[in-house]
């Protein structure tokens, strides 16, 4: 009994101390952030430390202003719902001054909190990005991202495989989609390896498919869903159920399965994002015996092989701070070519500033890829992108689409699929 | 016939313990891997502690994380186990019809997902930051206030004051004890396994807590261990060695928790009332 | 019940002392009804502020649509979006499906559970109790990364299942509708039978040995014990832990974004889920995704007032 007072007690005040020390940090942090609201520094929210946060060390380093730059890492998802509680609630307290939103999601933002972003129309110059990020970063006739990392796709392949069944990358150049399929299964047949992953609820490889040949889920307008009578979309769903009945894709369910596949040796090509460069070289064993090339393009006229896949950009909220921070911008990633030429040699990140990819740091070797210029390779893929506007609802559209997929793959005549999910998505989307 | 029982009862535990503890052992030897084995599932440990550890240790400031986790769990916990014990026996003891309505308004408060009321609450925590910094966001006690006083604790402990023989009460009061002194002096010490049983819950749930912590949060050395976890998959090529490391860790405090306060769940506390 | 009223109490009392007990009350009866809301005072305030302030916001919210910041008010529309909805009634079905199923199952084992491991007799009882309650501080990605891998298509259940005739071609459990529901089950109940055992635990210790011992006498076997004593002596934790399972499985979210992340399709999105999906994932309307947590209120109101009813309690 009496112990168990004295355990009482000291608990209760090894809170009270935890309390008081905590505190006094309190005190601290308050009157520090105090300061900040003069200007004298700006904070920046940025995801993965390899990369996006790497890229703000640099640009940090290149930046020679009074502003003292605070640089936060958060994760992707927990930016977004920090923003939006932060954003919907009205209050500016707490929130940065430099944002980096995905493109696919950078809508949804501009047109949800009309007021909460500083236009950047008047600092950086849109022409010197690649034309297709564009669409996605403005709104309303107003420059507000500063075009960053290039989403640009390429089909990752292995050349051994390949070889084993009588390919060369070359053979894989510039193709079809329908032609990829038909590799694939003399791949599968020689070496019994599947052609790629494939994950029924990620249809990233739709979005690649449909962009190759100029489309989107959504019209020009960016909210009108455009999946009824959409051709492209339609034959990418066709070539997705191709692949599946070719049974040349192995069937994953989450990332750390995706990139366990290829890491494994599992597959014989990866078509994605040019960040999953960094994941492919994990699996150092496996130097050499890579090459990247072309995406291939819906078999459809006015298709091209160059698509994307994510990549995001920068964005000044409308606080106290903004002329400073969008001045930072300025300075580093909205001007500065050597900053560009340090991201792709220390970090292999690949932006869309186009004055930058004359530099010598793209034209490097890579041995991992059998000498491959990779970043030069992808930098020309990035020009030939064609540009569209991702709008509003890529993600909440992608969800219905999942389903409808299901519906396909399970037998239901397309036609009929595509105007199940073009009705629901405008009961759902209004 | 009774062997057999203890045959079964034996093979029936063991087989859910093993049910049970199996990703829990696949967790701990995940450490040992590389990234790359990690996502494959492999079974076996691997040699690569050391350096996952290190790379953990060199990268991430876990210690802090870990301190502003156990600061924010620890004085959770305790105010939980003061208010809701407090306000169940207030409940169940000095019931009235008054009360009784109250306390079922108050269940309501636990029936809607956090995600539809945290707009607000981060709306009314804005408000007064300027005013009152130390409630304010990014502040210790913006992260503890809303998750410290749950009506679900109160509701757990009103149901356990139910089995609690309310003569007790009454003896008490003839000993010439107030009624605070009843309650710190016996119903207190009678409901240890019941103090244990909520220690442990509030404790864990204060632990993992994510979402509120997360948006309330600012400051990155203010950040708490899901928190920081969370951080360590944003990268598009994570390294799941690494992660497994801190995820470990971060399990570890809950896991001794439970294992120090299970202690108290010994068949026949009753009765230990006169110390 | 068997819980003795103060009535009764007062009677129990040694005639030398109930005089000072009436006069005692006589005097204090004010003051201890006052006394008694002071032990709940704080909290009831702390509630208030922290819970129902935000709540009715959120109640006026559900009346409201828009993107993000621009919300304006618009009637029921919300409400009547609901129903047609497709997204919002799968994700209705499949959180009654795991309610129906998977909230009895949980109760059942976790008092089984409970009852054997509070057997002082019983050897290793520190282990399995720890062993059992493991899965609910077992770190989410650690535990999604092994169902998945046991739930594979060449995973060790389909191994299993093969290899003893069970099946004759494997099954893609996670990208099948109904397998994905079930092991989405399996999932909540492993990760929180642990969580309510030590509710049953912890009460199990204030039941009064005595009665056991009465009943052992009188000759009853372990099987009335448990029906005639432990399930009317728990009576209130049970109501306890099946009224909080009922909030948490009608608020899934962690084991399904997890394990399936609402696919294949839609087929176990959950209600929180779906609101987390309107509020963070899609461009935000944070007045329909109030509207749908209202819903969850609102079946969880009811759900509660049945179980009281059925528990017997007067309310």
């Amino acid at each position: 009994m009496k112990k168990f007072y004295l355990m009482f007690a000291l608990l209760i005040s090894l809170a009270v101390l935890a309390a008081c020390s905590s505190g006094d940090d309190e005190a601290n942090g308050a009157s520090g952030s105090e300061g900040s609201s003069g200007a004298d520094s700006i904070t920046a929210w940025a995801w993965d430390p390899a990369f996006n946060i790497a890229a703000l060390e640099k640009a940090k380093e290149a930046y020679d202003g009074d502003v003292e730059v605070k640089i936060i890492e958060n994760a992707q998802d927990d930016i977004i719902q920090k923003l939006n509680t932060g954003l919907s609630s009205g209050t500016t307290k707490g929130m940065p001054n430099i944002v980096l939103i995905e493109d696919y999601r950078a809508q949804s933002f501009l047109q949800a909190y009309p007021d909460a972003f500083y236009p950047l129309t008047d600092v950086i110059n849109s022409d010197d990005f690649a034309d297709y990020k564009i669409a996605t970063t403005s709104f309303d006739g107003e420059q507000y991202g500063l075009p960053f990392d290039s989403g640009v796709a390429g089909l990752y392949v292995r050349t051994d495989y390949l070889e084993e069944a009588g390919y060369t990358p070359e053979d894989l150049t510039n193709i079809t989609w329908d032609e990829y399929i038909e590799i694939g299964k003399a791949v599968k047949e020689a070496t019994g390896k599947n052609m790629l992953t494939l994950d029924p609820n990620d249809l990233g490889q739709i979005r690649m498919m449909i962009q190759t040949n100029g489309s989107w889920y959504v019209d020009e307008d960016g909210s009108t869903p455009n999946l009824e009578g959409n051709e492209s979309l339609a034959k990418a769903f066709e070539t997705y159920k191709k692949m599946m009945d070719a049974d040349i894709g192995k069937i994953v369910s989450d990332w750390s399965q995706f990139v366990g596949a290829f890491n494994s040796g599992d597959v014989a090509s990866v078509p994605t994002g040019n960040w999953i460069t960094p994941s492919i070289k994990q699996a150092e064993d496996q130097s050499g015996k890579w090459a990247v090339v072309p995406m291939p393009r819906l078999d459809m006229e006015g298709a091209v092989n160059a698509s994307n896949l994510g990549g995001s950009s920068w964005y000044v909220l409308n606080v106290d701070g903004k002329e400073e921070a969008a001045d930072f911008m300025l300075q580093t990633f909205g001007s500065n070519v050597d900053l560009y030429q340090t991201l792709v040699k220390d970090i292999g990140a690949l932006g869309t500033y186009s004055a930058a990819a004359e530099g010598d740091a793209y034209a490097v070797e890579d041995e991992f890829f059998g000498g491959q210029q990779l970043l030069a390779d992808l930098s020309t893929w990035t020009d030939e992108i064609p540009g569209v506007n991702y709008g509003l609802h890529t993600y909440a559209i992608e969800d219905i689409l999942v389903t409808g997929m299901q519906d396909y793959l399970n037998g239901t005549e397309l036609t009929k699929v595509l105007e199940n999910v073009q009705a629901q998505a405008e009961a759902q989307l209004k | 016939m009774k062997n057999l029982k203890r045959i079964f009862i034996y093979t029936f535990l063991s087989l859910a313990a093993l049910v049970s503890i199996f990703p829990f052992l696949w967790m701990l030897v995940s450490i040992t891997n590389k990234s790359v084995d990690v996502t494959q599932g492999r079974l076996l440990p691997g040699s690569h502690l050391v350096e996952n550890m290190k790379t953990l240790f060199e990268t991430v400031d876990i210690i802090p994380a870990l301190t502003n986790s156990a600061i924010i769990a620890v004085i959770t916990t305790l105010l939980t186990l003061l208010l809701a014990s407090l306000a169940g026996y207030g409940f169940e003891i000095h019931r009235s019809k008054g009360k009784d309505i109250v306390f079922n308004i108050l269940l309501l408060s636990m029936m809607i997902p956090f995600a539809a009321i945290m707009v607000p609450l981060y709306r009314m925590f804005g408000s007064i930051s300027d005013t009152a910094p130390l409630f304010g966001i990014d502040s210790l006690a913006a992260v503890i206030l809303p998750t410290a006083t749950t009506a679900f604790f109160i509701f757990f402990f009103r149901q356990n004051t139910k089995m609690f023989p309310k003569d007790l009460v009454e003896a008490g009061r003839i000993d010439g004890l107030s009624e605070i002194g009843v309650f710190f002096r016996i119903y207190m010490p009678t409901m240890k396994t019941t103090y244990a049983a909520a220690a442990i819950i509030s404790f864990m749930n204060s632990w993992n807590n994510y979402l509120w912590p997360l948006v309330i949060l600012q400051s990155p050395e203010k950040r708490t261990i899901p928190l920081l976890i969370s951080n360590l998959g944003s990268s598009y090529s994570p390294d799941y060695g690494v992660i497994m490391s801190a995820i470990v860790i971060a399990t570890l405090p809950t896991a001794l928790v439970f294992f120090l306060m299970q202690k108290h769940f010994v068949a026949g506390m009753m009765g230990s009332v006169k110390g | 019940m068997n819980q003795p009223s103060s009535e009764k109490s007062k009677l129990d009392l040694p005639v030398s002392l109930r005089y000072k007990e009436t006069k005692r009350e006589k005097t204090g009866v004010f003051f201890k009804k006052k006394v008694g809301w002071l032990f709940v005072i704080v909290s009831v305030i702390a509630i208030t502020i922290f819970n129902f302030y935000p709540m009715v916001q959120a109640f006026l919210l559900s009346f409201q649509s828009g993107m993000g910041g621009n919300l304006e008010y618009t009637g029921l529309d919300n409400w009547q979006r609901l129903f047609s909805d497709p997204t919002f009634i799968a994700a209705l079905t499949n959180t009654s499906i795991y309610l129906l199923i998977q909230v009895p199952l949980m109760i059942v084992l976790a008092l089984i559970f409970s009852v054997l491991l509070n057997d002082p007799k019983l050897k290793f009882r520190g282990f399995f109790r720890i062993a059992i309650f493991l899965p609910c501080v077992t770190s989410l990605v650690a535990y999604s990364v092994i169902f998945k891998y046991l739930f594979g298509v060449d995973g060790i259940i389909n191994q299993f299942l093969l290899n003893f005739g069970f099946i004759s071609e494997t099954i893609n459990f996670l990208a099948d509708p109904f397998w994905a529901k079930v092991v989405i089950i399996l999932a909540i109940t492993w990760r929180w039978t642990g969580y309510n055992m030590i509710f049953y635990l912890a009460a199990l210790q204030n039941v009064d040995k005595s009665i056991y011992e009465a009943a052992k006498i009188d000759g009853a076997n372990a099987f009335q014990q448990f029906f005639q004593i432990t399930i009317p002596m728990l009576k209130p934790i049970i109501l306890f832990t099946s009224i909080t399972s009922t909030i948490g499985t009608l608020q899934i979210f962690d084991e399904i974004v997890n394990i399936t992340n609402g696919g294949p399709g839609n087929s176990t999105i959950s209600i929180s889920q779906y609101i987390y999906n309107l509020s963070f994932e899609y461009t935000p309307d944070f007045g329909y995704a109030s509207t749908v947590s209202y819903v969850i209120v609102i079946l969880v109101v009811i759900l509660s007032i049945l179980q009281f009813r059925v528990a017997g309690e007067k309310k």
